[in-house]
């Protein structure tokens, strides 16, 4: 049996604004090692959400969650911190990079904060990253001048840059065409097949969801399939 | 060298908002530079009043006093317990000389604290030369150890003061003197003490101290010289001055000796109780500038970080988001506060050094005071260094804690 890089059991959580409602209704989720999963359903029915809990960022929830078998529920707020650096990638829906700095810092810094590497290390690591997405010509560039897909491309090459065991992204490819659409999903798909690492993207490119390993379906809150 | 990310975040922050860095900087370099400022004045006005003040006064002056008759020559004589009423009792004829003085200074030298003890006779006289005649005083004294206690050469003006030990009637006269009756090193001078006769001597040196009032009363003679002048004997003493290692301590020795030797022990303190009180409301009116300065300053710190965090917060949030703890965050924010009252600090230390410098070249010319007195204390320096850290470190606290509470997923669900 594959080894579990992500277990979820009976996660709820309730949003109190305007009236108390139930967003995520007993969510039942597990991921293997070295799994690509696409989470789809409209709009609206609570995907992010889930994504926000899976990642450790948001705490305010019932229910049970393991990380490569190691339950976090309940852990304090620097521990998250963490886990969040060395063994979790996320690439944002919405904010993606720190405007202040070029590039190749925004990628650097989770590394940089890590400290497994040298100085040195990680820009030549970072580096690599940038190039993996042909972004490597903008590196030095301050990130607050880039176009929307750039930006969403770099914000991907910094969820890779400390090796995490689990990748999450929401619409990680909702910015881009589809030439370098193709080239995310080549490149998750071989960090699965490759490197055993874990991809949980939310999307609504049907074509990228196809092609994953198993997709999950939501509706309301609720897993339908 | 390995710096650190958060360091580094820190750094880029203060540098891609230098309008803010810099004027909240200012604000600390402000309060530090006055901070210095206020203290090298403060500090440079009592020391210079204070020398002053020991330049003419022993740390403490034994004498004995004139007292009011009492009933204890009463109580002995009838020597019964019988409660005695004196009725509009008088003061009592006394000598004002000490008894056994020498037996007395050297009982006062067994005194730890005391680095110095001097006899002196003090008497009142009238100076004439030609037709002018004007009151005054001489001291004698032993001019070396007089010079120890209370540095006369640097108040010399003209002459030698160790020709009082080799001219016979050898007289050191204070420059109010020498200018009223338009006297010279070398003339001659009659002096006629109240109970003496009338004797000429001649000026060996003239001084000038700070204060008007001695320089045209008070003249030097050996300590024989005085006695001669009153026509008394070698052991006659009027005061005994007593120098202290730390003249902080001269009211407790004061109170101790008078209890030994039974005479008057007037401290430093007591002499110059104003000088005491202008001291006292100096360091509040100072303090409580200083408290407000720093005061501003520190909420020009706080306003910043508050605003840059505003800014800042999906940052915050991205930062957190990307595995930065809450402590990291702080640490962010807090070194900024660091920096800039770092860079306060060392602007702050050349420009108080520099307006300290400046001022101390003002010319103020009234009386003996030619120049602002100014004192170059490094402590000062470290203190404000210390105290503008610390106003930095405390205004930048509150802001970063609150960065660091910052909610990721409240902020990046937008
Ligand atoms: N802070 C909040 N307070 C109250 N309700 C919220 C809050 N944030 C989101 N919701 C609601 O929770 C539900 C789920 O939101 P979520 O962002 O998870 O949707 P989603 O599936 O990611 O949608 P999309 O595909 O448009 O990104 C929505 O109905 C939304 O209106
Ligand atoms: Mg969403």
């Amino acid at each position: 049996m594959a080894e579990i890089a992500l277990k979820a059991g009976g996660i709820t959580k309730y949003f109190h604004d305007p009236v108390t409602f139930p967003v995520l209704k007993n969510i039942d989720l597990e991921v293997s090692r070295g799994e690509f999963v696409s989470i789809v359903g409209k709009s609206g029915c609570g995907k992010s959400t889930l994504l926000y809990i899976l990642s450790t960022m948001d705490t305010d929830y019932e229910g049970k969650l393991e990380i490569n078998g190691v339950n976090v529920t309940g852990k304090s707020l620097n521990e998250l911190a963490f886990i969040r650096n060395s063994s979790i990638g996320f690439v944002f829906q919405f904010h993606y990079l720190l405007p202040d700095f070029s590039c190749l810092k925004n990628v650097m810094i989770p590394g940089l904060r890590l400290g497994r590497l040298s100085y040195k290390e990680v820009e030549q690591k970072a580096y690599e990253k940038l190039k993996m997405f042909g972004v490597e010509d903008l590196a030095l560039k301050s990130a607050n001048k880039l176009s929307g897909g750039q930006q969403q491309r770099v914000a991907i090459a910094r969820s890779l840059i400390n090796d995490p065991a689990i990748i999450m992204g929401d619409e990680p490819t909702g910015n881009l065409d589809s030439k370098n659409t193709g080239i995310v999903f080549d490149l998750f798909q071989r960090l699965t097949k490759e490197y055993h690492q874990t991809i949980i993207a939310v999307t609504h490119d049907e074509d990228f969801a196809q092609k994953s390993d198993r997709i999950i379906e939501m509706a309301d809150g609720e897993v339908v399939k | 060298m390995k710096i650190s990310v958060n360091t580094e975040i820190a750094f880029t922050y203060l540098a891609s908002r230098k309008k803010q860095t810099i004027v909240a900087s200012l604000g600390v370099m402000f309060g530090i530079s006055m901070f210095i400022f206020m203290q090298s004045l403060m500090k440079g006005t009592n020391d210079y009043f204070e020398k002053a003040s020991f330049s003419s006064t022993a740390h403490i002056r034994l004498y004995s006093e004139n007292k009011v008759a009492d009933t204890h020559m009463l109580t002995s004589f009838l020597q019964d317990s019988s409660v005695k009423i004196l009725t509009n009792p008088k003061q009592l004829k006394q000598t004002l000389g000490l008894n056994n003085p020498y037996g007395i200074i050297n009982n006062i030298k067994k005194n730890k604290q005391v680095v110095a003890v001097t006899p002196q006779v003090s008497a009142q006289v009238m100076y004439s030369s030609g037709s002018v005649t004007l009151n005054g005083n001489v001291a004698g004294v032993s001019i070396d150890e007089e010079d120890k206690m209370f540095d006369v050469q640097t108040n010399m003006v003209a002459g030698n003061l160790h020709d009082l030990n080799r001219v016979n009637n050898g007289l050191l006269i204070g420059k109010g003197i020498a200018d009223k009756l338009s006297l010279h090193v070398g003339d001659n001078i009659t002096v006629r003490a109240v109970t003496g006769n009338p004797v000429v001597m001649r000026v060996v040196g003239i001084y000038a101290t700070t204060i008007k009032q001695i320089d045209e009363t008070r003249s030097y003679a050996n300590i024989v010289q005085a006695q001669n002048l009153l026509g008394k004997d070698r052991s006659y003493v009027t005061d005994i001055k007593i120098n202290l290692a730390d003249y902080n301590n001269a009211p407790k020795v004061a109170r101790d000796l008078e209890i030994i030797t039974g005479y008057k022990a007037e401290d430093w303190v007591q002499s110059n109780e104003q000088l005491k009180a202008a001291f006292k409301i100096r360091a509040i009116i100072l303090n409580s500038v200083i408290g407000v300065i720093l005061l501003v300053a520190g909420f020009g710190i706080y306003n910043i970080l508050n605003m840059t965090i505003y800014e800042k917060i999906k940052e915050i949030a991205i930062l957190k988001a990307t595995g930065f703890s809450g402590p990291a965050v702080i640490s962010i924010f807090l070194q900024q506060a660091v920096y800039i009252g770092l860079i306060g600090a060392v602007v702050g230390i050349i420009f108080g050094f520099s307006i300290t410098f400046m001022v101390s070249r003002i010319y103020i010319g009234a009386g003996t005071l030619k120049y602002l007195p100014m004192s170059f204390y490094v402590p000062h320096y470290v203190e404000a260094v210390i105290f503008g850290v610390i106003t930095t470190i405390a205004a930048g606290y509150f802001p970063a804690r609150k960065a660091s509470k910052v909610d990721p997923v409240t902020i990046i669900r937008g």
